[in-house]
């Protein structure tokens, strides 16, 4: 039953129930994305550009015979790996920051790894843009252009399994970065082990209960429903691109240092983003450089865009996790030890994000109390598509192992895993039991029914024909609060208030659907209430636009919603004093005797004989009061909150198909900005949650390293009738720094949920599952019926 | 003129001219063929480059998300996988056409009904289900939830809302808005 988040602080806009501020523009189809402001109508003489697609999973390009393409009608220019303007461009990485930032090439995150070529004569897997571009007046013919292209293709020998990489003598996927295949130590990530804290090894040497694991998360794909799409202009020696990046800022940074050109000479705009999702790693797409430098030899507009098998151009980066727990018999672990092999495939990009960056700043806000921890991992080259970042990075593989070996320790010792979780996890900061852990688990146990459904595994109730049910939970730290949101810089956003008292509110960011723009609008309206005005004065500029000066803050860990927020109550006591300076003015006062509420000025010694503020305004040059501020997010740390996942199955033991009946999913947000649009996240993460648990795969021929499902025919995305019953439970037991003290969580809502139906699958059938997609055939194997 | 006639009685026959008239919104356009569309060009692409109609999204292209879709004859169909000029003589309604005081659109913008989200967040695949909604409550005004789920079915929403677009097509058939609470 539903039952409506009450706040912990009763505030005027933000925390409330309402509709988004863009939902009817997005519901009458009036928004605009990048495809929609890059059509033909548009830009009459824009070409289309195609970029030539491997299809072997590992070669090499002798030669190209372009005669017959270039011959072809439509065909305007055909820019190959050969050309010196191509051949002149650094080697790079998609994956120049986690988003969150601005990063230079020289300082880019993994800079270890610069294994990407532009346009490169060397392919890693199939589907890898190889070395031929094609700007031609429609599509079809820049597609048709590509098929008259001989390609004298030198095959090279490929792998596809981490394991079989890791062998000695396995092809050599990236020789100049990893010989044996296997990503080398780097400055950010850290060693193989990366974390080595007491003598983990020792302690389970020496526990009195060791529990072993393995989980396996597969290469679920983002999904965005918008495809990239960019277009490139020149105009003089300055670039402009319209296109769906969803950081602004860090595409500008990627154009200039790639082509050479100043900051100033780049212009980016992006309208709204259809779904981000962790898709596409960054800003630092390759294609955007094509793109730009066909628009400066063809002097037109160019277009590129992805179709959506091209959209399958990176995935959740795979890891293999093997999991080791030791305890005490009271239930106190003393030892974890966990290693992950992950299929980074053909290309770097963010694995060492998800293998050893993640995992890391998990250790540190949910693993502080257990003495011995030694994790390690190890990001294996292979050939195919390029593992990275998804919604959760790094978290959602971490928390498969995570509840999975705390599921078996408790079963282990014959507590209630719920107990032992309390008993044992939390952050540095605080002495355990830790209170957001203990209020996520508690209120998901109600919620779910957890004391009254929970059985022996296998042992439940019969239900009507083969089926069995059973009940599972999985929980994880929350991350993202401000503290951890330091690498970001400053957040910038701006106030222009109107000699009406309406307000455009500046908060430059992508808006891809997390709704953060309305909690931006929420947070300005509460900031200023001592104007009186409401959500609906509040004008939120959409579209980003790097010429209107302001950086923009990145849609990446979960967290817009509230940063931009925090620097919004500075700004807002800025534009106060502003306005009171305004009244002293006219007033001929001082400026301390005058004071503000509820849209009212008036002198202090007077407050009953106020005068409201847009008359006072108005009265004056008209010139509106804009307030620009750039500030850090809160340094204070003040540990994370908590988040869980409960859920109900039902199995049928006759088919194996698992029908998930109810999922609870809990989130203590510090607080919540928007009720709505937090309630949106995470019943809508569950889309990706229960895809990736039950139906959603990449899968390969073997043979021949082809990819076979790169379309949502046959990677099976849940739709309507898939989805079982959503309960979703919004708490404010932890606080952070600033104003407001919230913790993003729009991607946290989905970590939880595959091991939390793996958990629920076990007591239903009594047997361990430990590899998703828990398809059918995987159930019926377990049971011993396939 | 007479032309048009000819062709309006043999929608396909296009070789008696070069001219493909399609019926958007209440509106007839007159496209060229062979400069404005080729026989193989579909309808979303003619509707969304050609007219100038964005709403709809080709995001798969290939019918397997919904987010192109459109009413034909007052029924729900996937614009990439109509040809336009089968189209010709086909009364064609867009997102547009409904307007920002459909009941359908207005309900996907109002929800916010506490326990269900909303129904919409990028907003990208939401024209394609308002137009399937639409097509359901004029063929079945007072649907109930099976009825709804399995009329969505073919609608992919990566964002997840299905809980609210539920709750939203609902109240477009109540005729109520799910006012705030």
């Amino acid at each position: 039953m539903s039952e409506p988040f009450a706040p912990r602080v009763p505030r005027r806009f933000v925390g409330g129930y309402r509709p988004r501020i863009d939902a009817l523009e997005k519901a009458s189809g009036r928004a605009r994305y990048a495809d929609d402001v890059t059509t033909r109508e548009r830009f009459p003489n824009l070409l289309h550009a195609r970029v030539l697609r491997s299809p072997h999973p590992h070669a090499r390009i002798r030669g190209l015979d372009l005669s017959r393409a270039a011959a072809l009608p439509g065909v305007v220019d055909i820019l190959t790996y050969a050309d010196p303007e191509v051949a002149a461009l650094k080697p790079t990485s998609a994956g120049w920051t986690d988003g969150v930032d601005t990063v230079s090439y020289e300082r880019m995150m993994w800079r270890r790894f610069r294994d990407r070529r532009v346009l490169g004569d060397r392919v890693h897997w199939v589907g890898d843009e190889a070395g031929v571009v094609v700007a031609a007046e429609s599509e079809a013919a820049a597609e048709e252009a590509l098929r008259q292209i001989v390609v004298d293709w030198e095959v090279l020998p490929f792998v596809l399994d981490p394991y079989e990489a890791m062998r000695p003598g396995a092809p050599a996927v990236h020789p100049e970065v990893a010989p044996g295949n296997v990503l080398p130590a780097d400055e950010v990530g850290g060693a193989d082990v990366f974390l080595d804290k007491g003598d983990a090894l020792g302690a389970l040497e020496e526990a009195e209960v060791v529990v072993a694991g393995t989980s396996v998360y597969h290469n679920a794909n983002q999904g965005a429903l918008e495809n990239w799409t960019c277009l490139a202009r020149w105009e003089g020696d300055t670039l402009t691109v319209w296109s769906n990046s969803y950081e602004a800022d860090q595409t500008r940074m990627h154009l200039s240092q790639m082509l050479e050109i100043p900051l100033s000479r780049v212009r980016v705009i992006s309208h709204y983003v259809g779904g981000q999702f962790g898709r596409n790693d960054t800003g630092d797409q390759p294609f955007f450089v094509f793109t730009a430098l066909l628009a400066r030899r063809t002097g037109r507009p160019v277009k590129f865009r992805h179709s959506r098998r091209e959209a399958f151009h990176d995935s959740r980066q795979p890891i293999i996790y093997e999991g080791r727990l030791g305890a005490r018999r009271d239930g106190t672990i003393t030892a974890l030890c966990l290693k992950g092999t992950g299929n980074v495939g053909a290309y770097a990009d963010h694995s060492v994000f998800a293998l050893k960056f993640a995992p890391a700043e998990v250790a540190e806000v949910c693993f502080a109390h257990i003495p011995n921890v030694r994790m390690e991992a190890y990001g294996v080259y292979t050939n195919k598509l390029p593992g990275c970042m998804m919604r959760g990075v790094g978290n959602s593989q971490l928390n498969l192992i995570l509840g999975h070996l705390v599921d078996l320790l408790a079963e282990r010792l014959g507590l209630d895993p719920l107990d032992l979780a309390v008993r044992n996890f939390g952050h540095r900061q605080e002495a355990l039991p830790d209170a957001s852990l203990k209020a996520v688990l508690e209120a998901g146990a109600r919620r779910i029914g957890w004391r009254d459904k929970r059985h022996a595994p296998g042992a439940g109730p019969e239900s009507p024909g083969e089926r069995r049910r059973g009940v599972g939970f999985s929980f994880h730290p929350g991350w993202h609060a401000e503290w951890q949101e330091l690498r970001r810089g400053e957040i910038q956003v701006s106030l222009r208030l109107n000699p009406d008292g309406t307000v455009l509110l500046d908060a430059p960011t992508v808006e891809t659907g997390t709704g953060s723009n309305t909690c931006n609008v929420l947070g300005c309206a509460e900031a200023l209430g001592f104007l009186g005005i409401t959500p609906e004065d509040i004008t939120w500029v959409a579209v980003v636009d790097t010429e209107r000066g302001l950086k923009d803050t990145v849609q990446t860990d979960s967290s817009v919603s509230f940063l931009q927020s925090e620097a919004l109550v500075d700004a807002a006591r800025e534009l106060k004093a502003r306005v009171l300076a305004a009244a002293a003015r006219q007033w001929q006062a001082d400026p301390a005797d005058l004071d503000v509420a509820g849209g009212r000025i008036f002198r202090r010694d007077a407050p009953e004989a106020g005068v409201d503020f847009r008359a006072v305004l108005w009265q004056g040059d008209l010139v509106p009061i804009v307030v620009t501020t750039s500030r850090l997010p809160a340094a204070e740390e003040t540990g994370v909150p908590y988040l869980a996942a409960f859920a109900e199955v039902e199995v049928d033991t006759g088919t194996g198909r698992i029908e998930v009946l109810e999922l609870v999913v809990v989130n203590d947000c510090g607080t919540v900005m928007y009720a709505s649009g937090a309630e949106a996240q995470q019943i809508g993460g569950q889309c990706a949650g229960v895809g990736e648990t039950l139906t959603e795969e990449i899968i390969y021929d073997r043979g021949t390293g082809v990819p076979l499902n790169f379309n949502w025919i046959d990677y099976h995305i849940p739709t309507l009738p898939d989805m079982p019953h959503i309960t979703p439970v919004l708490l404010e037991e932890w606080r952070g720094a600033g104003e407001y003290g919230a913790c993003g969580i729009g991607e946290g809502v989905l970590t939880c949920t595959p091991r939390a139906i793996l958990n629920a699958v076990y007591q239903a059938i009594g047997v361990r599952l430990d590899e998703i997609p828990l398809t059918p055939q995987k159930v019926l194997a377990a049971l011993g019926k396939a | 003129m007479a032309e048009a006639a000819k062709r309006a009685g043999a929608p396909g026959d296009w070789s008696a001219g070069p001219i493909c008239r399609l019926r958007v919104n209440g509106r007839t356009h007159e496209l060229t063929v062979g400069r404005d569309l080729e026989p193989g060009t579909t309808l979303g692409y003619v509707l969304r480059e050609r007219l100038g109609l964005t709403g709809l999204k080709l995001a798969c292209d290939e019918g397997a998300c919904g987010a192109c879709t459109v009413i034909m004859d007052g029924k729900a169909v996937l614009s990439c996988l109509v040809l336009a000029m089968a189209a010709e003589g086909h009364e064609i309604v867009t997102v547009e056409g409904l307007g920002a005081d459909d009941a359908v659109v207005q309900a996907f913008a109002a929800q916010c009904e506490p326990g269900f989200g909303t129904a919409l967040q990028c907003g990208y695949c939401t024209p394609g289900f308002v137009m399937t909604a639409r097509a359901l409550l004029d063929r079945q005004p007072r649907p109930g939830p099976a009825a709804v789920a399995e009329a969505l079915g073919g609608n992919i929403c990566r964002c997840g809302c299905y809980a609210g677009i539920a709750r939203a097509v609902q109240h477009a058939a109540a005729g109520d808005l799910g006012a705030s609470p």
